[in-house]
């Protein structure tokens, strides 16, 4: 079965699941739904804290700052949507809140990437996600930028 | 600080050690696109598998499958071979890790009287359907939503920028260098080279080759990555005592270990980054079976991709964590020197993506002593199975 969605790989902003983490990056905010009986963050969002059980979950703001847990420098477009995009750095990104927490995001304004070091603080950039094969349509998420702040 | 226990755990099994054997193994050709179904591959390589046990179809009455794929059930057997029995049977056999966990299944059917002979069969066509577009391993993955919206959307995708992601972290964390993964790469072009069956049997690669080639996603280069193929094997399992009167040496089941990461498919989440469920699943197979690492006279592991062996083999406890690049650089990987040899017949990166049955097929021919690049006196062989959220092991040994 192939995807059908004609905006694919933009995010689909209406999946219930994650709809949150989209509404927030919307107004240029970090998002992370967290248990409210047991304060875990629960990553990725599930219906259930995998800690505790409990079904109360909210979406708290965290504070933008992680640290470079590991990046790829992607240049095979592996979709259509890369083809105009390769090479890019696609990176996972360890929040400062809970490191067990990792955002898949793009390394933003990278000029080499050679230079880049684990683990070295990075802060979140929020920017429009668009692809060419997806014209007219955009999302807003958050990428990061090497940097301890904005 | 992550412990062993807050990732993953291990299912508990059945002792099943000396009750069942693989007394039957058929392939088909490994190809690029053939233009065959799977349904077609399975059948060929079934046929060949039960010809080999010295068996008739309706001799076999169990089979185990791919629930993922359900390319050949028991429909598709009795349309193949014209039969109408009844059979046993269940969908989680097949390929990658279940390609290790099958003969459990077998071995329980046949202990409960519901089977005697048991089929455990894994065909692809993944090379034929890229051309028109469908199927593969990362369209699996793209249809989950969490992966649609979290990571897809971010370049995470697919499997070579995951594997990548880990590769960059052992590095990191290990100082592990091209240099050594790369010395996985040519070992098993070198193992490929020496198996008639290997679709890189005719292609050396060399270090400067390996250092040269194109990067997919750095750090991962072409030849830290296997093709898409089509094929597919079958093995044939019975019981012991049974087997004894068939005409092959048996290779017989001595452990089974299953393992899962809590983090499911999510390789982004995995607490332990660069480990494999092998952490739980390899100490029970090794206990069913009574043996240690230095018992093992050879193993295959599931490797899509140089550092998923390299991960294994640590996780298997041949070497120390971090340790498996110096390990694979001083040779420890060859068949003919190695104190470790690995993937003998050249593994998915450089026999055929098959998703592990054929290393499941190439144990039971190191057993037989009839492989390509063959082991003195094998006597224990392991096939360490992987698919992401879970692990298997399984130890068979001859007679």
């Amino acid at each position: 079965m192939a995807i059908t969605r004609d905006d694919f790989p933009l995010p689909d902003v209406h999946d219930p699941l994650t709809a949150p983490f989209f509404a927030a990056a919307a107004r240029d905010a970090l998002e992370i739904p967290r248990c409210t009986a047991c304060g875990t963050y629960v990553w990725y969002p599930a219906p259930t804290c995998p800690e505790c059980g409990s079904g109360e979950i909210e979406w708290v703001a965290v504070s933008g700052r992680a640290t470079l847990f590991t990046w790829v420098i992607v240049q095979r477009a592996f979709l259509p949507a890369f083809e105009s995009m390769v090479p890019f750095v696609t990176a996972l990104v360890a929040l400062d809140e809970d490191p067990a927490v990792r955002l898949c995001t793009y390394l933003v304004d990278v000029a080499d990437p050679a230079v880049l070091t684990a683990n070295a603080p990075v802060h979140v950039e929020f920017r429009d996600l668009t692809f060419a094969t997806v014209p007219g349509r955009s999302v807003r998420v958050p990428m990061f930028a090497v940097g301890a702040a904005s | 600080m992550t412990t062993a226990a807050d990732w993953g755990h291990a299912a508990e099994l059945d002792d099943v050690n000396g009750e069942v054997a693989i007394v039957g193994i058929g392939e088909t050709d490994y190809t690029k696109a053939s233009g065959r179904t799977a349904a077609q591959i399975g059948a060929e390589a079934a046929e060949r598998a039960i010809a080999d046990a010295g068996l008739e179809p309706r001799d076999v009455d169990g089979l185990t499958f791919s629930g993922a794929f359900a390319d050949f059930g028991v429909a598709e057997f009795h349309a193949h071979f014209g039969t109408d029995h009844d059979m046993w049977s269940s969908p989680w056999g097949g390929g990658m890790a279940w390609a290790g966990t099958a003969p459990y299944l077998a071995a329980g059917a046949i202990a409960r009287g519901e089977a005697r002979h048991v089929l455990n069969v894994f065909p692809v066509a993944w090379a034929t359907q890229r051309s028109s577009m469908t199927g593969g391993p990362g369209e699996v993955h793209a249809q989950q939503s969490l992966k649609q919206n979290l990571e897809v959307p971010f370049g995470f995708f697919p499997q070579p920028v995951y594997f990548a992601s880990i590769m960059r972290r052992h590095m990191l964390e290990f100082g592990t260098t091209r240099e050594q993964f790369g010395a996985v790469a040519i070992t098993l072009r070198e193992h490929a080279n020496r198996t008639p069956s290997a679709v890189f049997r005719d292609k050396t690669l060399s270090l400067e080759q390996y250092l040269g080639a194109p990067m997919l996603a750095d750090p991962l280069c072409l030849y830290d990555s296997c093709p898409i193929s089509d094929g597919g094997a079958a093995y044939v399992t019975t019981s012991l005592e049974r087997a004894r009167d068939l005409a092959r040496v048996p290779a017989v089941v001595r452990g089974v270990g299953e393992g899962y990461s809590g983090s499911g498919g999510h390789w982004a989440q995995q607490r332990a980054f660069t480990s494999t469920p092998q952490v739980f699943s390899t100490p029970g197979a090794f206990a069913m079976a009574g043996i240690t690492n230095d018992d093992v006279d050879v193993l295959t592991c599931y490797d899509p991709f140089t550092i998923v062996s390299l991960m294994q083999v640590e996780d298997m406890g041949f070497c120390a964590k971090g340790e498996s690049g110096p390990f694979a650089e001083s040779g420890a990987l060859r068949f003919d020197s190695g104190r470790l040899p690995y993937n003998t017949h050249g593994g998915l990166l450089s026999h055929a993506y098959v998703l592990g049955i054929a290393h499941v097929i190439e144990c039971v021919k190191q057993l037989r002593g009839v492989a390509g690049a063959q082991v003195p006196e094998c006597e224990v062989a392991v096939y360490g199975g992987y698919t992401g959220h879970m692990a298997s092991t399984l130890v068979l040994t001859r007679s």
